[in-house]
């Protein structure tokens, strides 16, 4: 049939016509309130050229000499693992400070609320366990104390998010309850907002001193269902917990849903940390918005130079598969793994300002 | 009063009387009861019992049929409880799997909300937990994964479930348990629109059966020509038809009523149509008056109004109108009233032809002929009780396809149902459709072939080779930018919403097709009998304000179509013809609107719009100077014949290239371009064009053979809706010269057009029988 030979590039235009973002003038601020689907005209025009230049620069370059990997070997094929370690100091965390103001709040018994709260507190009810022969909290102050006694972060925060919102830090203050080689730190780089492969895959560590970023980079798309695996492999184990930025929106349903298309089966459900949800709560107001970007130049002075920003991954990795010019994944995997090496300094630091640092 | 006092009247009333061209009366039918196989469970029973329900033979068909687990099409009339015919089975199901799962798919919300309100009355009796629920765009987040979780019927609809297919992870409980997918109103997946929605159903099958699920299909239509062939065509899988009406009828009377009986017609037919419907209300019958449009059925309703004001407040209240663009809340106020018996009347777009339940109704006034003769049973059929009489009128406009119906009324009720056609093998619609299940589950050449066909091979080459596809070891995986479900639109239509505001208050939503027919700056628009007017129309962003006002007019817009040639991509030289292919841009511009009260146009007023262009595929013929002389020279009109050829040549192409005629479009000129020639148009009714005009583009000697045998064979004198009559000419039918196209088919096809001794063709093509377009 004749049709067929233009029927790619029939389907191609049309892809092309549906931008996930759209481009905005500079400081229309109405346009950019929109979450993350609007760019500024002078970032665009900025990105598009830091591509021009990195096509040059890198016009010849092999895959190899620009990442050096290790090839991991899984059951659904192999993938290319990229390995960076940085000198990392977590702060040791106050956790007596933490359970004495848990145990002082009142409010974490089913049943009290603020005004009775306060009502008791009038009595001389100080602490939950003032309350373990009340006649009428006695049994729900016990379940409360034992929950509390008992050294499982998942019952802490199920039990703090039960009665206070979900980023309250006492649900973020249960993570110190880990110990800190515990965590995995998870930031992904897709080819768009879902359905759609996953090309990267950055995982950060605690190793001793040191912080590590895995990053499984997808040489082509065939790599995808390899580097799922990879990262599943991560969850396996005793004790684990996940920590994103906006992770619960994006990164582990996305990671989920690209699983059930290759077949492969969910990864583990562990404890998982949003950082977006703390931070919000943190600094709501104080900065014009909650991104990383913009967290991690107010909180700790990160600058990012020749960044690529994230909606225009899916092209910068499209020009990749096309020309085979390994130039535009250099951004990429440098954003990813400033994303998740900033994911963990943010979450320590919000973690200690909750328990109070030693 | 009753319907025969109002039948009476129509007889004997001299107005009536002469311009009742035919009344046709079925005599009533009793009920013919039927058993089961083997006895429901006592809950279903128990529920039939206390409902006093006691089953037809179609409906212990359907349920012994389902029972046996094949896939069966439900063809009986409105109101003769298809429903209840599947939801038997599908309780009965559920109450022996506890993990069972239905899909129940409807093709507009408002269906939806009425299969919730019956499936939840049937859950409280029967104590079946079935848990429906509603899944489509306006279920909150914050319900949608309880839903997917624990809801064991989902109700929803085709352009939800193109976006959730790609979602299975999060419904593999649901998919794995797939056991009924339920598609009613089934006869509106026909056409190009059918054909996506037959790839859509084949990805529903290959993600069920991913998770190890085989649904069972049940299908509820209208009466179709080829019920088990389209059912077939629709899932992929065999059916069984159930289409024996065991139903009982009363007598039925069905009058064709023509205004223009003399040949010049007093008043038009909607005030026509509006008399009867008020001589049907005050004859205290529950009437429906079918409109052919919103504004439409907004007049007769005021109209309507006006008049029982005269006799009483009470009745002018207890009439309304209903359509599409009233807010949801709104209609269903108005449905639920009317099943209540609370209001009189309802002059409806055909909006309410759909299965929404409004009960049965004494009489159905139809304000010209819908389109299609599914139409006009569908609406029909909402008259009609168990016992006693009801009334149906079709009320004829002045165009010449409604005047053939009037003239020759045994045509008219012999009529046969319509084709419904659908093809899985246009490469456009079945690579998009490839695109999104590469996006759903990894594409396997060799496995998916049962789904997509003989295309898949090509077609996965094709994407690959411009990377929307990425081939691994697992299978084909989608790679493209953009969301493969977004870029595949199910019935090709963007989707432009504008708000039309009175003092900030949203009164409804249109399109933008309708804005610019309706909205106007200076139109009078009617909501439910108020009249407003419309001050502002603001395009940029999607606003139309109006006001309240108090006038007794009304506007109607005029407008043009126009056609250009982008580019001219293939010709060819067919019998001394030079057709063409390639792209063409239709615009069409409301260059001024009419000021009307009543029938009498008050003035006209120019409207200055932006024109709605939209680029399209076309194949187009040049008809030479030796075809157009003689018909000149034989006095005959070269406009009338070239659009009768046009006509004609849509009537017989779905045949051809596997469509319905309402995906097409055309426009002939005789003195078309720089050159002033004669010219036929034939275009794809879809941006960017869907493949109907290229393929046709291939077949033009057959097609041009076959249309002329068509019309010069037919019996007719002067054109009828056989041959070049179309049900949805913009120019209704005016003008058409049926010798004159008989002369130019005869040139196309490089025959004689006195010849007819041409051997017959009918059969020697897939899908050819009748014509009933």
């Amino acid at each position: 049939m004749q049709a067929e030979s233009r029927i790619g590039t029939l389907w191609q235009q049309r892809m092309a016509a549906l931008r996930e973002y759209s481009v905005v003038r500079d400081g229309n601020v109405f346009g950019a309130g929109l979450a993350g689907s609007c760019l500024y005209s002078s970032e665009y025009d900025r990105a598009r050229s830091l591509l021009a230049k990195l096509l040059s620069e890198y016009d010849g370059a092999s895959f190899e000499s620009l990442f050096p990997g290790n090839p991991i070997e899984t059951e659904n094929g192999t993938c290319l693992s990229l390995e960076n370690r940085e000198a990392f100091s977590v702060p040791r965390l106050d956790t007596g400070r933490l359970d004495a103001e848990m145990l002082a709040d009142l409010t974490l018994v089913k049943g009290i609320g603020e005004r009775s709260a306060a009502r008791l507190r009038a009595r001389g009810c100080r602490t939950i366990a003032d309350l373990a022969n009340h006649p009428r909290f006695r049994h729900e102050a016990r379940e409360v104390l034992d929950r509390l006694s008992c050294p499982d972060p998942c019952g802490i925060m199920d039990l703090a998010g039960s009665r206070h919102a979900k980023s309250h830090p006492f649900v973020l203050g249960a993570a110190g309850a880990f110990a800190k080689e515990d965590f995995v730190f998870l930031d992904i780089e897709t080819l768009g907002l879902f359905s759609r492969p996953i090309i990267l895959f950055g995982v950060g560590t605690v190793e001793g001193e040191n912080f590590v970023v895995r990053q499984y980079l997808l040489r082509d798309i065939d790599e995808e269902a390899a580097a799922l695996t990879a990262l599943s492999d991560h969850f396996t184990g005793e004790r684990k917990a996940l920590v994103t930025f906006n992770g619960k929106a994006f990164d582990l349903p996305y990671v989920q849903d690209r699983l059930a298309y290759y077949g492969i089966p969910p990864v583990a459900r562990v404890p998982h940390f949003d950082v977006l949800h703390f931070a919000r709560r943190r600094w709501k107001g104080e900065y014009p918005s909650c991104r990383l970007g913009e967290l991690e130049s107010a909180v700790f002075g990160v600058r990012r130079d020749d960044d690529v920003p994230g909606q225009m991954v899916p092209e910068f990795y499209e020009t990749y598969l096309k020309t085979k010019n390994c130039g535009p994944l250099v951004p990429i995997v440098g954003h990813n793994r400033q994303d998740v090496v900033s994911t963990a300094r943010l979450f320590f630091y919000l973690l200690g300002e909750t328990c109070g640092r030693c | 009063m009753a319907v025969a006092d109002v039948v009476h009247l129509i007889g004997t009333n001299p107005v009536y009387r002469s311009r009742v061209a035919c009344h046709n009366i079925a005599e009533p039918e009793p009920a013919a009861y039927g058993t089961l196989d083997r006895p429901l469970p006592d809950a279903l029973a128990a529920y039939l019992a206390h409902a006093g329900i006691r089953l037809y033979t179609h409906q212990c068909e359907a349920v012994n049929l389902l029972r046996e687990e094949k896939n069966v099409i439900i063809t009986t009339p409105t109101a003769s409880g298809k429903t209840l015919a599947f939801n038997l089975p599908v309780f009965e199901r559920m109450a022996a799997d506890p993990d069972a799962r239905a899909l129940y798919l409807y093709p507009t919300k408002a269906l939806a909300n009425d299969q919730l309100v019956t499936l939840l009355a049937m859950e409280k009796f029967t104590g079946i937990s079935v848990k429906p629920a509603i899944y489509d765009g306006d279920t909150p987040q914050s319900k949608r994964s309880a839903i997917r979780e624990h809801a064991r019927i989902v109700i929803s609809n085709p352009y939800e479930l193109h976006q959730v297919l790609s979602w299975h992870g999060k419904w593999s409980p649901f998919f794995a348990n797939l056991e009924y997918v339920v598609l009613d109103e089934a006869h509106k997946y026909r056409g190009i629109f059918g054909s996506q929605i037959a790839l859509l159903v084949r990805r529903l099958r290959r993600v069920a059966r991913y998770y190890g699920a085989d649904p069972q299909f049940v299908l509820s239509s209208a009466t179709l020509a080829n019920p088990e062939e389209f059912a077939a065509k629709l899932t992929g899988l065999p059916f069984v038809q159930v289409g024996s009406d065991g139903s009982p009828r009363g007598k039925r009377h069905f009058v064709l009523y023509n205004p223009f009986y003399d040949g010049v017609g007093e008043r038009s037919a909607h005030q026509e149509s509006k008399d009867l419907f008020v001589s049907c209300v005050k004859g205290d019958l529950q009437a429906l008056c079918f409109a052919g449009s919103r504004k439409i059925a907004e007049l007769v309703s005021l109209w309507a109004k006006e008049d029982l004001r005269r006799s009483s407040a009470r009745l002018a209240e207890s009439v309304l109108a209903y359509r599409a663009g009233y807010l949801p809340e709104e209609r269903r106020l108005i449905e639920s009233r009317l099943k209540n018996r609370e209001i009189r009347g309802v002059v409806s777009t055909n909006a309410l032809e759909l299965g929404i339940d409004i009960g049965s109704l004494d009489a159905v006034v139809i304000d010209g002929y819908p389109g299609t003769m599914m139409s006009v049973r569908q609406q029909a059929g909402r008259a009609g009780r168990k016992a006693g009489e009801s009334l149906a009128v079709l009320v004829a406009q002045a165009n010449p396809l409604d005047q053939y119906f009037m003239h020759h009324p045994d045509e008219f009720f012999a009529r046969p149902h319509e084709h419904a056609i659908i093809d899985t093998g246009n490469p456009y619609i079945v690579s998009g459709h490839i695109l999104c299940a590469a996006a759903e589950l990894p594409l396997h050449e060799e496995k998916d072939r049962e789904f997509f066909g003989g295309e898949l091979s090509p077609v996965l080459a094709d994407l690959a080779e411009s990377r929307l596809l990425s081939r691994t070891p697992r299978g084909f995986v989608y790679a493209g930018r953009g969301r493969a479900a977004e870029a595949v639109t199910l019935d090709g239509m963007a989707a432009e919403s504008f708000r039309i505001l009175c003092e900030g208050r949203v009164l409804e939503t249109m399109d933008r097709a309708q804005v610019y027919r309706e909205a106007h700056k200076g139109a009078i628009m009617l909501h439910q009998g108020v009249t407003y007017v419309v001050n502002e129309m603001d395009l940029a962003t999607h606003t139309v304000r109006v006001s309240e006002t108090d006038v007794d007019y009304y506007t109607q817009p005029l407008k043009d179509t126009d056609l250009s040639i982008l580019e001219t991509l293939r010709t060819c030289d067919i019998n001394g013809v030079t057709c063409a292919f390639g792209d063409v841009e239709v615009t069409e511009r409301y260059t001024a609107y009419k000021i009307k009260k009543g029938d009498t146009v008050l003035g006209v007023e120019p409207l200055d719009l932006p024109p709605i262009t939209f680029r399209t595929k076309a194949f187009w013929l040049v008809v030479p100077e030796t075809i157009a002389a003689p018909v000149f020279s034989a006095g005959l009109d070269l406009a009338g014949g070239l659009h009768g050829a046009e006509h004609a040549l849509i009537a017989l192409m779905p045949l051809f290239v596997l469509c319905d005629r309402w995906d097409i479009g055309g426009l002939s000129s005789p003195a078309f371009g720089e050159n002033g020639e004669p010219v036929i148009f034939v275009y794809d009714g879809y941006e960017g064009g869907i493949g109907l005009a290229e393929k046709a583009y291939t077949l033009l000697p057959e097609l041009f053979t076959r249309t002329h045998g068509m019309v010069r064979d037919c019996t007719c004198k002067k054109g009828c809706p056989s041959c070049i009559y179309s049900p949805k000419c913009g120019n209704d039918n005016v003008p058409l010269d049926k010798e004159a196209t008989v002369m130019i088919l005869a040139g196309l096809a490089a025959a004689s057009a006195g010849n007819a001794a041409v051997p017959e063709t009918a059969g020697s093509l897939p899908g050819a029988g009748p014509v009933a377009q």
